[in-house]
């Protein structure tokens, strides 16, 4: 047996670039995480307040888009070829689409980065959300769709393997991380719709002076179409993981096939008609909307909890297999030392926590006592800041050598590396909860204002110290992941690497009922679900607030730089065009 | 497909917890009463807040005996009224035990409006109005802050709501001073401040007339939402006037109450002229001290002194 970059060196050159990219975007997302803690519990400000949302911004935009879709493009690739057992079908497509992805990237990057600079006009300070009317330089807006264009392509080249494949192997069932990706991309799609119209209909022409204006509200909830599902698009790679990797690393093997399958096809139904739950506390929705949200996020809950289930039963099997015995003597069975698997399971403890920080938020009315505070960076740090990153991170040091052929720098320092990350994230996840809870808002500069925040136990000078700690260590570690990555990639080649197989599940595939892999199925139920969740509020924000608003102005954080309308396709005329068939249908009822 | 016998446990827990949250967030809508902020507004254009029925009058209005409205806009970067750090703006006060509606917009971008450590939060979006409505039981302020990114002043933008007990809240405005413009020194005085009273009930008020370095209270009665005058009859040659060539002046209704704010109080100044000066400036002098909110900039333009 061999490992992965034996079996596909090709595809591995890619693969590689995708890691080493997601990288790089961790360590400056850090570096941007290390400046915000320390300026917004004024500890250490070496930057004016003004700035603090550039950095933020860019910690945003780099953590969550760049690091995280990176790293997800490069498992999934991975996922595909070696389930599969073939290569991609043209390596050019495959380096086009990651080609494109990076040139999005570097075009954003570009935009919110000048605003560090008084050289130029261009900026791009609206955070990853993007709120209009804030506005940013087009070229934000422009990177960020052939970013997501990029991922389409990457979905369009694992879908092509698998029909490809199928033609081979008519009878055979999806091998079961293929179907992961499949489903997983198949929500992507879906999810994307949103976001893209949002750019591409208001944001870049808007941007660009074409249009005037824009219904805040709609671009506002066509953002959160997304905003939820790119939760899970970030989570389903961490996921597929404690699914198909951590067994192995624990020594055993997954429990169900059937019940993976089950949990994935869930995400795909239910991911997206949940995004207005980030909409509780907005105007201009109807409380009904609201409420069908809540219910189908709390349904969401199931996956997740069916997943801790087939994940814990996992390790025990291993941890049996290994000789662990007793009710929990078993978890001391468990190979501790070893950074994959320590990493894998202490992201997935504290996945539990954020699970539970998680179901707060979702309670509609609950929210009002934590939205928009600080609360919510402490539960998301839970989740996709240490599920999601500390998971790619620990199962990193098992696919950089994969990939490269070379030897971990250091295992010690990766075992450190990762507990060092859990600490960190304990102190600062656990304060900003905290925090939250009295009141202290989250994307601010200087959170002190004149009146004091009301502390129960504890004082905010403390809350601020456990923060500014944990975001030093969490800095530290993200130093010594990247270094040991870096002296990994120019480290020996290893002639002794584990070979790249996926262990067999317990209950495999032959278990699962064929209507699983039904594929169209699934897509049209979640299609209809996501009509029934959507076509009526955004039916109603159209209706209240026209398609381009009620007016207003643009803020940009740029100075303008095309003037007037360009190709006199004006807001009202292509409202109205909209609005008839509206009228229209109103009519009919 | 074969399901392990507890992990069919586990999926019933699972669906009980679910439908149990489900359970308990409706409870808290239905029995509870816990609104959430929603599109019973109509929309506004947010260049034109000023000419709204709510918007154009911004501040604290009654609607029923314990029952008021808050008319608040949120713009880059502070609430008005609220945000008061500064002096930009009077903050909010309302009155111990009333229930209180707050309606925000925003002219500008999305802002949110939250009172920190209660359940008064929401986002404040351009085109749109957020109602909330909230009991306050306790006299104490609140702070408000906008937790929601609006642009690189953000973190400024901070806002007070005070609580105050009933006893010292009001709705008295000081509408109008009908002032002498300059009067001879010695001379008697005369004037009358018009009073308005915002609230839907009849009550008195205190209004405090400073002059020189004396002050005159006179107790007033005011219907509900009509206007009352206090009338001061001064006499200059009790003031220690030395050789001032002008006197100050200040009119304010409830003056040691946290409720009167920047409409509460008036000022202005009297030319006092010495025998030689001229007749014929007494003619102008019924020029009424307007609710000008600079009090220097009435009385600049008699230089008649010489
Ligand atoms: C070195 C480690 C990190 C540190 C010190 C750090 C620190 C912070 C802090 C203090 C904030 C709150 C800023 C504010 O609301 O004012 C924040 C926001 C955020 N962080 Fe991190 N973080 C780290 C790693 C991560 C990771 C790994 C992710 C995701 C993969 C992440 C995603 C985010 C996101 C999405 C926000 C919210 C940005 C926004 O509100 O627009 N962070 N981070
Ligand atoms: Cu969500
Ligand atoms: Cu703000």
């Amino acid at each position: 047996m061999s490992a992965y970059i034996d079996q596909f060196p090709a595809e591995a050159k890619v693969i590689r670039s995708a890691f080493y990219t997601s990288f790089i975007a961790l360590a400056l997302g850090a570096a941007f995480g290390l400046i915000q803690t320390l300026h917004r519990t004024d500890i250490v400000r070496v930057i004016p307040s003004e700035m603090y949302y550039t950095v933020l911004t860019a910690h945003g935009v780099l953590l969550v888009v760049t690091f995280t879709i990176f790293f997800l493009v490069a498992i999934f690739t991975w996922a595909v070829t070696t389930s599969l057992d073939r290569g991609v079908e043209d390596i050019r497509f495959t380096w086009s689409w990651y080609v494109l992805m990076s040139l999005g990237t570097l075009f954003a990057a570009v935009a919110i980065l000048a605003g560090f600079t008084d050289r130029t006009e261009m900026s791009a300070d609206v955070l990853f959300t993007f709120y209009a009317p804030l506005q940013a330089h087009p070229i934000f807006y422009i990177g960020l769709v052939l970013f997501v264009i990029g991922t389409w392509l990457a979905g369009a080249d694992w879908f092509r393997s698998w029909w490809a494949w199928k033609q081979e192997n008519p009878d055979e069932r999806i091998p079961l991380p293929t179907f992961m990706v499949l489903t997983t991309m198949i929500m992507w799609y879906l999810a994307t719709l949103g976001v893209a119209t949002s750019i591409i209909v208001f944001l870049i022409p808007w941007s660009l002076g074409l249009i005037d204006t824009v219904n805040p509200t709609l671009t506002r909830t066509l953002f959160w179409f997304w905003g939820h599902p790119v939760v899970y698009f970030w989570l389903m790679p961490a996921y597929m993981m404690w699914y198909v990797m951590l067994p192995k690393f624990s020594g055993g093997r997954l429990f169900s096939d059937p019940l993976a399958r089950v949990v994935f096809v869930l995400f795909l139904l239910l991911s997206t008609p949940v995004g207005i739950h980030h909409q509780y506390l907005d105007p201009g929705i109807a409380e009904g909307f609201k409420f069908i949200a809540m219910t189908n996020t709390m349904f969401l809950l199931l996956p997740s909890l069916l997943t801790a289930f087939t994940v814990v039963a996992s390790m025990e099997h291993g941890a049996r297999q290994r000789g662990g015995e007793g009710y929990f003597g078993w978890l001391g069975a468990l190979p501790w030392r070893d950074p994959v698997f320590a990493g894998m399971a202490l992201a997935g403890l504290m996945f539990a926590a954020g699970g539970f920080s998680g179901m707060i938020n979702a309670g509609m009315n609950i929210n009002y006592l934590v939205h928009n505070s600080l609360w919510v960076p402490g539960h998301f740090h839970l989740t996709v800041g240490t599920a999601v990153a500390l998971t790619f991170m620990a199962v990193s040091y098992h696919f950089i050598p994969q990939v490269t052929g070379r030897r971990l720098a250091s295992k010690q320092i990766a075992l450190f590396q990762v507990v060092l990350w859990f600490i960190g994230m304990t102190f600062m996840s656990n304060a900003m909860h905290r925090g939250g809870l009295l009141g202290m808002p989250r994307r601010t500069a200087e959170p002190e204002y004149d009146f004091p925040f009301e502390t129960a136990i504890g004082t905010v000078g403390e809350l601020n110290a456990q923060i500014a700690l944990g975001g030093v260590l969490l800095t530290l570690s993200t130093v010594l992941f990247v270094a040991n990555m870096l002296i990994t990639a120019l480290n020996d080649p290893a002639d002794d690497l584990p070979s790249n197989t996926i262990p067999e599940p317990l209950s495999g595939s032959e278990d699962a009922p064929l209507v699983l892999d039904n594929l169209k199925l699934w897509t049209a139920i979640a299609v209809v679900l996501v009509i029934f969740a959507y076509s009526l509020p955004l039916g109603s924000i159209v209706e209240r607030g026209g398609l381009f608003g009620p007016g207003g102005d643009a803020f940009p954080m740029f100075i303008e730089f095309v003037e007037g309308t360009v190709f006199g396709l004006t807001g009202d005329s292509v409202s109205s065009l909209v609005n008839s068939p509206l009228e229209w249908l109103r009519a009919m009822r | 497909m074969n399901i392990h016998s507890y992990e069919k446990v586990w999926l019933i827990a699972a669906m009980l917890l679910i439908v149990g949250f489900i359970a308990t967030i409706t409870y808290g809508s239905v029995a509870l009463g816990i609104t959430m902020v929603d599109d019973s507004e109509e929309t506004i254009d947010p260049n034109a807040l000023e000419e709204h029925e709510r918007f154009g009058d911004l501040g604290v209005h009654q609607t029923d005996s314990d029952e008021y409205d808050v008319h608040v806009r949120a713009y880059q970067f502070n609430f008005e009224p609220g945000s008061s750090a500064l002096g930009t703006h009077d903050p909010i006060v309302i009155p111990q035990g009333s229930e209180v509606t707050f309606y925000v917009t925003s002219p500008d971008v999305i802002h949110s409006f939250s009172l920190v450590g209660t359940n008064v939060n929401t986002m404040v979006v351009p085109g749109e109005i957020s109602t909330m409505t909230a009991e306050f039981d306790e006299a104490r302020e609140y702070g408000v802050v906008c937790n929601e990114y609006c642009g690189s002043g953000h973190h400024g933008m901070e806002g007070l709501v005070k609580v105050v007990p009933e006893d010292e809240f009001h709705l008295f405005s000081v509408a109008d001073v009908d002032a002498p413009e300059s009067i001879e020194a010695g001379e008697e005085t005369e004037l009358t401040a018009t009073i308005d009273n915002d609230a839907l009930q009849t009550e008195a008020a205190t209004v405090t007339l400073e002059i020189g370095d004396e002050q005159f209270d006179t107790d007033v009665e005011v219907d509900a939402e009509a206007s009352a005058e206090a009338t001061f009859t001064v006499d200059t040659s009790d003031l220690d006037l030395e050789d001032a060539d002008d006197l100050d002046w200040t009119v304010t209704v409830e003056a040691d109450s946290p409720a009167t704010l920047e409409d509460g109080s008036t000022s202005g100044t009297i030319d006092l002229e010495t025998d030689e000066d001229d007749e014929e400036a007494d003619d102008e002098d019924d020029e009424a001290d307007d609710e000008d909110d600079d009090p220097n900039d009435d009385d600049e333009s008699t230089g008649d002194d010489e």
